[in-house]
């Protein structure tokens, strides 16, 4: 069976209990107090020492047109009706709120670029760097396409999400998505929580949010030879807005037509030399 | 009160066109205008390489190319003795300098043989890793062949039999295949990357790496030799026409990799990196050697010209992996690489 997490970004509500609990059960270090001065987020990005990030997007997406009285509980109860005063629903602008992680992908390029065979696939069909393999060289950091797995400076070796390997094999889901109050984090049979995804966002499109999409399938996010992805989000968005590529690719496809190119390369220049003895 | 204009209340009470603005966001939000991403975050991560690993390409190319002309020398019949000693010496202490810098880069140098624990034709780490063992040991051998024959393994029985049991010529030709790959694999590593400005050029790095190696090489014997003031006549000469087609052909491998990075390939010809690469390479390490060996041969400007030729090669090794530091921390470069047919597929026909 192949374990997987689904989180769906349109219940998330920013509260970072995912982020907390990953480093708790983890026992990540701390990044220290820095403020990014640029967002409310200060955490920034996955990093070897924070294996889930809650991306905090101000999304304002037409002009602010606020006019008249705006029945505010109208608005928190979702309501798509046209509102009184011909305030619109979206004027308010919107929050994205997005708890990034591992995407667990089906053919992963770090484990592909994994010259010691630390990175494997576990017993649940999760990428998981083996800590007492790795010896640091750091090839699969820019292998990734999603600027998850990095190296941490003081230990030398790679780290990323395991998907909680230990609490998987005591029965257990992981921290972040035990910890998520409002199931943004969903984890479980990859096969189901597509059935989830699926129907999540035909609701979603039912309630007129038709730019609600899954990411991290062979068609969006898991692309390009990396057959899809194990944790899949939904997004409401363009996936770059989640600093997320649209269309990530296999760094590694292109490995054989490169040795091809260099060998004939190869021996064009020995041509060339053997040319240079002539008389 | 009557100073203030209604204009400026009215802003005050948050009105902008006679209409409220209740939001705490300016009218339009600027960074609606800008391009696409979160708040300019690179979306992926940067290689780590600090120097070891450009001068680790720019060893791997020289050691490409002198064993190149080692061996070609052999296989037409015109070996010097001279540059067979400098190759089989040579190739024994980059075999050792090689895996001394690329160590040292490693987080964890202690566990380097966990290299050894697997071999995977996908990875070009893994690849890299294996063929520096595979020509290590076959120039250890050779070495030791060399070496008896220099005297340097005494008069007795050990170094004869040395002399006569290695299987020099086999193991010259199964070198070069060796020594090639090395060379090339310098590209290939950097090009199996989400980097754009690498990733893009696939097809080339490769070749490019090696046509700038097989230079470096072919300069670095004929300073050695020129330094020593020993090697044939005709061999300076080979080396030098050898060295000006491989400089055409080097500069036609790079022209064609900056018409396919396209404006991925802005980081490298932009900036501090453009400057080393576009004064450090093309200029000082192709053009001038180029024009200082159309004039007539002489020691000393031989030996400029190869020093010249190294020193580009550097220069190129270094541009290209800074410039892949610079193309990782470019979201946009990224994501106009992921957004159309741009990067690489698995279904391309080249
Ligand atoms: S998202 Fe990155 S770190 Fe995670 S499995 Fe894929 S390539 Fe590996």
């Amino acid at each position: 069976m192949a374990t997987g997490f689904l989180t769906d970004t349109t219940v998330c509500i920013g509260c970072k209990a995912c982020e907390v609990a990953c480093k708790q059960w983890n026992q990540l270090p701390a990044d220290g107090y820095n403020l990014t001065g640029a967002s409310y987020d200060n955490t920034g990005h996955l990093s070897g020492t924070t294996w889930r990030h809650v991306a905090f997007i101000e999304n304002p997406k037409k002009q602010r047109r606020l006019s008249g009285d705006v029945d505010l509980i109208a608005l928190a109860e979702d309501v798509t009706e046209t509102l009184p005063g011909n305030a619109e629903l979206d004027g308010l602008g919107r929050w994205n709120f997005m708890s990034d992680v591992c995407k667990h992908c089906v053919e992963a390029p770090c484990q592909q670029a994994c010259p010691t065979g630390a990175i494997i696939r576990n017993e649940f069909d999760n990428v998981y760097i083996q800590p007492d393999v790795c010896n640091g060289c750091g090839y699969c950091v820019p292998a990734c396409p999603y600027g998850v797995i990095t190296q941490v400076p003081n230990d030398g070796r790679a780290f990323k999400c395991t998907l909680c390997y230990d609490r998987q094999r005591d029965g257990l889901e992981p921290a972040c998505a035990k910890a998520c109050p409002t199931n943004s984090i969903m984890f479980g049979d990859v096969e189901d929580l597509k059935v989830i995804a699926a129907e999540r966002v035909a609701t979603l499109h039912a309630k007129g949010y038709d730019n609600a999409f899954v990411y991290g399938t062979p068609e969006v996010g898991g692309t390009g030879g990396i057959g899809g992805n194990h944790s899949k989000f939904i997004l409401m968005d363009d996936p770059e807005t989640y600093n997320l590529p649209r269309h990530p690719f296999m760094p590694q496809v292109k490995v054989k037509g490169a040795f091809v190119a260099s060998s004939i390369a190869a021996a064009a220049l020995t041509a060339v030399v053997a040319l240079a003895f002539r008389d | 009160m009557s100073d203030i204009s209604s204009e400026a209340l009215a802003a005050g009470r948050g009105e902008q066109n006679g209409k409220v603005q209740t939001s705490h966001h300016p009218k339009t939000d600027p960074k609606q205008d800008e391009k696409k991403g979160y708040y300019g975050i690179p979306p992926i991560k940067r290689a780590h390489w600090t120097w070891q690993i450009p001068v680790y390409f720019w060893l791997g190319g020289i050691t490409a190319g002198v064993a190149l002309f080692t061996a070609v020398s052999k296989l037409v019949g015109k070996e010097d003795p001279a540059v067979t000693r400098l190759g089989r010496y040579f190739a024994v202490v980059s075999m050792i300098l090689s895996p001394v810098l690329l160590i040292w880069d490693l987080g964890r140098p202690e566990r380097f043989l966990n290299m050894m624990r697997i071999w995977k034709l996908r990875s070009p780490m893994s690849n890299q890793s294996w063929s520096l063992v595979a020509y290590g040991n076959v120039s250890g051998i050779l070495m030791l062949k060399q070496a008896a024959e220099d005297g340097l393994l005494g008069r007795g029985g050990i170094a004869r039999l040395v002399a006569r049991l290695v299987p020099h010529r086999v193991l010259q030709v199964l070198a070069l295949p060796l020594a090639l790959f090395i060379g090339s694999n310098t590209g290939t590593l950097l090009s199996a990357t989400s980097v754009p400005i690498w990733a893009r050029n696939w097809m080339l790095m490769g070749p490019t790496f090696l046509a700038s190696g097989v230079s470096t090489g072919l300069s670095f014997i004929s300073l050695v030799l020129n330094l020593l003031r020993t090697g044939r006549k005709d061999t300076h000469h080979t080396l030098q026409r050898a060295e000006k087609v491989m400089l055409l052909v080097e500069s036609g491998l790079i022209a064609a990799s900056l018409a396919r990075m396209s404006r991925w390939g802005k980081p490298l010809v932009t900036g501090k990196i453009g400057a080393l690469f576009v004064g450090g390479t093309l200029i000082g390490g192709i053009a001038a050697p180029l024009a200082l060996l159309s004039g007539k041969e002489t020691r000393n400007k031989s030996m400029l010209t190869s020093v010249l030729v190294l020193l580009g090669g550097l220069a190129f090794r270094f541009a290209v992996v800074l410039a892949g530091r610079k193309s990782a921390d470019d979201p946009q470069a990224y994501f106009s690489f992921t957004r159309g047919e741009n990067a690489p597929q698995p279904g391309d026909k080249i």
